[in-house]
């Protein structure tokens, strides 16, 4: 077991290495400068350039990169906020980010687990219609209409809720946004749920536990539901990732200084180290996240860590 | 023996117990009955049924839809701006008559711009835009771009990771651990920064944001087909085949293909809303379909900035996407369970 | 003199406060205590800054913040570092320049309380007022002046700005610090005492005073500099203030921050607002509904949102200098080297329709290369003000437009002409081109122009490369003169997008930046207004409107000053009653 969690970690720093070069070559490929301001001429571009060591070739760049970054140092903006460290910038913005995404996540999977297990209980009724309906509506709907739809109803005509963000409020101005961003989540756990409940449901083992004389409540969470969760745990994992690492839509509704506008405005300006940075962020915590689903199997079900080895 | 006769058997005792996977587990999987099954198991559902008329309803609109009326999708009148939907078959029902009526800041008030213009003979369906254009013939026009851009993107991606995902799982061993460990760093940059710096990188239009959607999309597709493979591939069907000298390529496409294009298919179904909804995402950033022509995504996303003073522009580019979505996820769902009753995939 | 601008000053802010005139006369009526006398505050206030920063009238304190929505965060908040005018705005919220602009965008002083010019107009010696102090006890000196100007300069900063001291300001020995000809030390300001501070230039600059107001000519205090490391003006602790707030709660790229009255600042009596509370959103809607709660004093609406608001009081249109034109590549593309074809689509324009159906929040329709209301001659009039004087060249008649474009044909010798245009992927830009491309294809037969949507930072590259046909592009002035647009079509410079060429225009250019009529104001005025003429007769660029913000400002705030150049908005002298 041991050896296969270490040979597991190892892979996923060697991915994260790859991913990081990846991520430099795109930046290369990226038309356009972060300092061409319709106002700059030639000279002090190459002067800026020089500045930040982007004159330097790609190969000397990256190992320059990857030596600072082990000594915690992920370089400054050029333009999003100038000269600041992007540490610091990471620092404030993504507890924010991942303080509302694990709302957004904890809000969706309750209520989509609900939802899914009414569903899959009552299949093939009314019940199971409309719960399919509000699932689905949770991903027709794109989340910026539902945002705004939210802040127009409960921030602006009702009151209920502050419609922008603020430190003072963090509680209060965090419930529209993480409704909004929940519902993404909702409906793919419902969906899910819904299914994998009918698969269970249909198993034999379940037969047999009815049989049994168990019934009700407990059959339902304590054989149903469990072995269904499983697999909901692996859909869920990624949704967290994404959710956490900021959503650009919702943060520019709600002027949340999270993570996600960060980056599509330091893509769209060419802040070349912002855009490593977070993508990168991004990446530890999705490969971090999917190897702890991984051994959190191997340890779960030994099946798993077997087959792995035979291949 | 006491026990036996104390018992009394009632009619549960002699109904089937929640096995309806069982009745038709006799099911060859090579047998050409099967596709017969499939429909007669789909049509069966009426949630799907219902799913698969919408989508051949709003298809056969966004082709019709644009030529039905006198308007073009980028002509533009900028005297008729900003007009509310009117039908004249439906004024005297007091709605869709032209009016609406405006929250402004001063107090609520309501507009006629028919009227006020004089303009009694004009008709606008679903109201007019912000330069005078026609929302109806926006509006399936529209859809017909999302529709190409999410069909042809779900279809390509499912080429591409289907074949990926089969030749890693088929392989194994070495050739599969490079090959998801390659996998493994295109997921784990973020989407947005792919599609992003793509459509920068190429000239933008509705082919290059075919082409970013492919190449986000095709990860699923072919874990999905990996894993199916590995499923298949110890079977004695493959091996008889093996051993009567048939190569890796004609046992992977020609053997194996064939057995699982149900999940194939069911995942196809599941990626077109994904397409459509990624691409409402890219122009909301201001990446999707170049002006003046209009998708469902970019439609919403004007209409969006007047959300507050002229909803009617943005509720039928919502309707049909929603309607859509619901469509193709009915779709794919009763295909799932029509496909493989058992529910097994995913 | 000083009387009567403080009078045109009073005048201008009522104009300008229209809407709040009015409301604050029914104010009045009410007799509601408060109001009215803030409402006496808000004129009290305006005349002081309109008058001399020297002459303190002392205003009651208002008890509430205002609250202020911007649209994009602040990119740095290092004056010789920053370039975007939501960082000046709120840089200059908190320090002072040299000098300042009163409502009337005059020119007046700030922490300078007296300034010589020698007679050769090279030399300028500033004196610095005695009570001018930072918000750290210590005074502010001319030292700070000469050390700021010189990180301005000095290559290792590589301030995008430089060139507002080298190409613009004309300081002594700028352009060769720049270029790493020179040290930093050679740059032509010296200290003379810890309260004179001299400049030198190579050519009298006739606007020199006005760029004083610039935030790269900003103080900074070199120990406190030090002091901060590499941290400098990135949180509360790490900037000083001299000016009318201090800030006190800031983040990099903040959402949300706060300033506070300095109550240490020399001009302290005369500021009404104890603070200043900002809030970026991005959002219009959001923005407009937050207004409508009063959780905002002052909010940008979009074009859209006009509609609901145009019948309120407390909406209006304030003009925001950029001047929007279309530029055509007249360099490897032979359908717009042709003349003929480029009279045609800039007569074939019809601007009045872009600027009152499509944008409609106020943005001015322009037929000059300069737009209006930045640049006053020495007569005080506005450079561009007769909008018509080029209707001959420039005006909306697509009959003239028809007869260019077939005599461009012709020359030609084709019959259908497809252009590509390079746009912003911002909303206003798509707009507008969506309407030109129809406005010019429905004139025009057989003209066919396709729409390229980049991102603003590779649009400009690829027109700074020559990689386009047309280009839909803005220009905002940096200084008040109009040379801060006619410079830019001189052959050779970055900005000369269309790469256009005119020995007749850059000997006039050369004329007045350093030639005989550099000291020459009336004459100097005229020979502007003749480059004028030749851009407007070759069609060197389609202009099409001066860009101006539509705003709602609350009924109860008065005195907010706003400038087309440099700083958009100052609130040092507004009032907000309660």
């Amino acid at each position: 077991m041991k050896k296969y969690i270490g040979k597991r970690i190892l892979t996923s720093i060697f991915t994260l290495l790859a991913i990081l070069l990846v991520l430099f070559i795109l930046m290369q490929l990226m038309p356009g400068s972060p300092f061409n301001d319709e106002k700059l001429n030639e000279e002090q571009r190459m002067a800026l350039y020089a500045k930040y060591g982007l004159d330097q070739p790609i190969v000397v760049q990256f190992f320059k990169y990857v030596g600072n970054m082990l000594r915690g140092d992920l370089g400054v903006s050029y333009n999003i906020s100038k000269n600041t460290p992007i540490s610091q910038l990471i620092q404030t913005r993504l507890p924010i980010s991942i303080r509302i995404g694990g709302c957004a996540v904890g809000l969706g999977a309750v209520v989509g687990l609900i939802l899914g297990l009414i569903a899959a209980l009552k299949h093939d009724t009314i019940w199971d219609s409309l719960a399919t309906v509000i699932s689905v509506i949770g991903v027709s709907v794109p989340s910026y209409v539902f945002a705004l739809a939210l802040s127009y109803c409960f921030g602006f005509r009702l009151g209920w809720f502050p419609m922008l963000f603020s430190q003072q409020d963090i509680f209060g101005s965090s419930v529209l946004p993480s409704v909004s961003l929940s519902m993404f989540t909702m409906a793919s756990i419902a969906r899910f749920t819904r299914s994998e409940m009918l698969e269970v449901l249909g198993s034999d083992y379940m037969l047999l536990a009815e049989s049994k004389g168990i019934s009700g409540a407990a059959l339902i969470f304590r054989h149903a539901l469990r072995n269904a969760l499983i697999p909901i745990i692996t859909v869920l994992a990624p949704l967290i990732v994404d959710l956490m690492t900021g959503s650009l839509v919702v943060e520019k509704i709600f002027s949340i200084p999270g993570v996600g506008s960060l980056l599509v405005n330091a893509i769209q300006s060419n802040d070349y180290n912002v855009v490593i940075a977070l993508s990168f962020i991004y990446s530890a915590m999705y490969i971090g996240i999917m190897l702890v689903v991984d051994i959190l199997y191997g340890i779960i079900d030994p099946r798993i860590r077997l087959a792995k080895k035979g291949d | 023996m006491e026990n036996t006769a104390a018992y009394v058997p009632t009619d549960a005792d002699f109904k089937l117990k929640g096995n309806t996977g069982e009745i038709e587990i006799d099911e060859n999987f090579a047998s050409q009955s099967f596709w017969k099954d499939v429909f007669i198991r789909y049509v069966r559902r009426t949630g799907a049924v219902v799913g698969l008329i919408l989508i051949v309803l709003i298809a056969v609109m966004a082709i019709v839809g644009p030529g039905m009326n006198e308007y073009t999708y980028s002509g533009q009148e900028l005297s008729q701006k900003n007009f509310a939907p009117r039908i004249k078959a439906l004024e005297k029902f007091g709605i869709f008559d032209g009016s609406e009526t405006m929250n402004t800041t001063t107090g609520s008030k309501e507009i006629n711009y028919y009227l006020e213009k004089g303009l009694t003979d004009l008709e606008y369906w679903f109201g007019s835009d912000n330069f005078g254009r026609d929302i109806w013939t926006r509006t399936w026009s529209g859809t017909r771009v999302s529709l190409i851009i999410a069909v042809a993107a779900a279809i390509i991606d499912m080429v591409i990771g289907m074949s990926y995902g089969l030749i890693s799982g088929y392989f194994g061993g070495r050739v599969d651990m490079v090959m998801q460990r390659i996998l493994e760093i295109a997921n784990g940059i973020p989407r947005l920064v792919i599609v992003t710096l793509l459509l920068l990188v190429l000239q933008p239009g509705m082919l290059t944001i075919i082409f970013a959607l492919m190449l986000t999309e095709w990860v699923g597709m072919s874990r999905i087909a990996r894993a199916e493979m590995l499923k298949l591939k110890e079977q004695e069907f493959v091996l008889a085949s093996r051993t009567l000298g048939a190569g890796s390529f004609f046992i992977i496409f020609k053997e194996v293909l064939p057995n699982i294009i149900g999940p194939i298919i069911t995942q196809v179904m599941f990626s077109i809303p994904t397409a459509i909804f990624t691409e409402a995402f890219l122009s909301f950033v201001g990446l999707g379909i170049p002006v003046p022509q209009c998708s469902l995504g970019s439609l919403i996303s004007d209409g969006f900035n007047s959300f507050t003073t002229h909803p009617y522009q943005i509720i039928p580019p919502i309707v049909v996407m929603a309607l859509l979505m619901l469509s193709f996820n009915l779709v794919a769902d009763g295909l799932r369970e029509a496909i493989d009753p058992k529910l097994k995939e995913m | 003199m000083k009387k009567a601008k403080a009078l045109l000053a009073v005048a201008m802010s009522v104009t300008l406060m229209g809407g709040l005139a009015g409301c604050g006369s029914s104010a009045d009526t009410a007799a509601t205590d408060s109001s009215s006398a803030a409402a006496t505050d808000g004129s009290a206030a305006e005349t002081t800054a309109a008058a001399d920063s020297s002459a303190e009238t002392t205003v009651t304190a208002g008890t509430s913040d205002l609250n202020v929505m911007i649209e994009t965060p602040v990119e740095s908040l290092d004056p010789q570092q920053a370039t975007d005018g939501t960082s000046f705005e709120v840089i200059a919220d908190y320090t002072d320049g040299l000098m300042q602009m009163d409502a009337d965008g005059q020119v007046v002083n700030a922490l300078a309380e007296d300034y010589d010019l020698s007679e050769d107009g090279l030399t300028y010696t500033f004196y610095i007022r005695e009570d001018a102090n930072w918000s750290n006890g210590t005074p502010v000196t001319a030292a700070d002046f000469v050390f700021a100007w010189q990180r301005a300069v000095d290559p290792d900063v590589a301030s995008e700005y430089s060139y507002m001291l080298s190409d613009i300001g004309q300081i002594k020995n700028a352009a060769e610090i720049i270029a790493g000809e020179l040290d930093k030390s050679e740059l032509g300001v010296t200290a003379v005492d810890d309260k004179t501070l001299q400049v030198e230039l190579n050519v009298p600059v006739s606007y020199f005073l006005s760029l004083m107001y610039f935030p790269t000519y900003y103080p900074v205090n070199e120990e406190f500099f030090n002091s901060c490391g590499d941290t400098f003006a990135t949180s509360p602790e790490t900037v000083l203030s001299n000016g009318a707030f201090v800030l006190d709660s800031y983040e990099p790229a903040a959402t949300a921050f706060h300033l506070t009255k300095n109550e240490t600042y020399y001009n302290a009596d005369s500021v009404s607002i104890p603070g200043i509370s900002y809030q970026v959103i991005q959002d219009s809607q959001q923005a407009l509904m937050s207004y409508q709660t009063g959780a905002l004093d002052t909010t940008l609406v979009n074009g859209e949102q006009v509609d609901q608001v145009k019948d309120d009081p407390e909406f209006m249109a304030i003009g925001a200098g950029y001047l929007w034109y279309v530029s055509p590549n007249m360099d490897g593309v032979p359908e717009l080297e042709n003349l003929n074809i480029r009279m045609a689509l800039t007569m074939a324009i019809n601007r009045d329709s872009i600027t009152e159906d499509v944008l409609k929040d106020g943005s001015a329709s322009t037929y000059t290369a300069v737009p209006m209301d930045f640049a006053t001659g020495p007569d005080g009039s506005d450079f561009s003000e007769d909008q018509t004087l080029f209707a001959d060249v420039c005006a909306y008649d697509t009959d003239k437009a028809l007869e260019y474009w077939n005599a461009g044909l012709e020359e030609l010798g084709v019959s259908e002409i497809t252009l590509d245009m390079v746009v912003d992927a911002d909303d206003a830009p798509q707009k507008v081109a969506q309407v030109l491309k129809e406005q010019w294809e429905t004139t025009l037969p057989g003209f066919t122009v396709n729409l390229t949507i980049e991102p603003k930072k590779q649009r400009v590259q690829d027109m700074q490369d020559g990689n386009f046909e047309l280009g839909l592009t803005r220009w905002g002035p940096d200084y008040a003169d109009p040379m801060t647009y006619l410079g830019m079509w001189i052959t050779g410079n970055s900005n000369n997008y269309g790469l256009w060429s005119n020995e007749e225009y850059d000997a006039i250019i050369d004329e007045c930046t350093t030639g005989d009529l550099c000291t020459d104001a009336q004459g100097r005025w005229e020979r502007l207004y003749d480059a004028e003429r030749i851009v407007m007769e070759e069609a060197v660029i389609f202009p099409l409107y001066t860009q101006c913000n539509a705003e709602m400002l609350s009924s109860k705030v008065t005195g907010i000053e706003f400038h087309q150049v440099a700083l958009n908005r100052v609130y040092k002298n507004a009032v907000k009653a309660d």
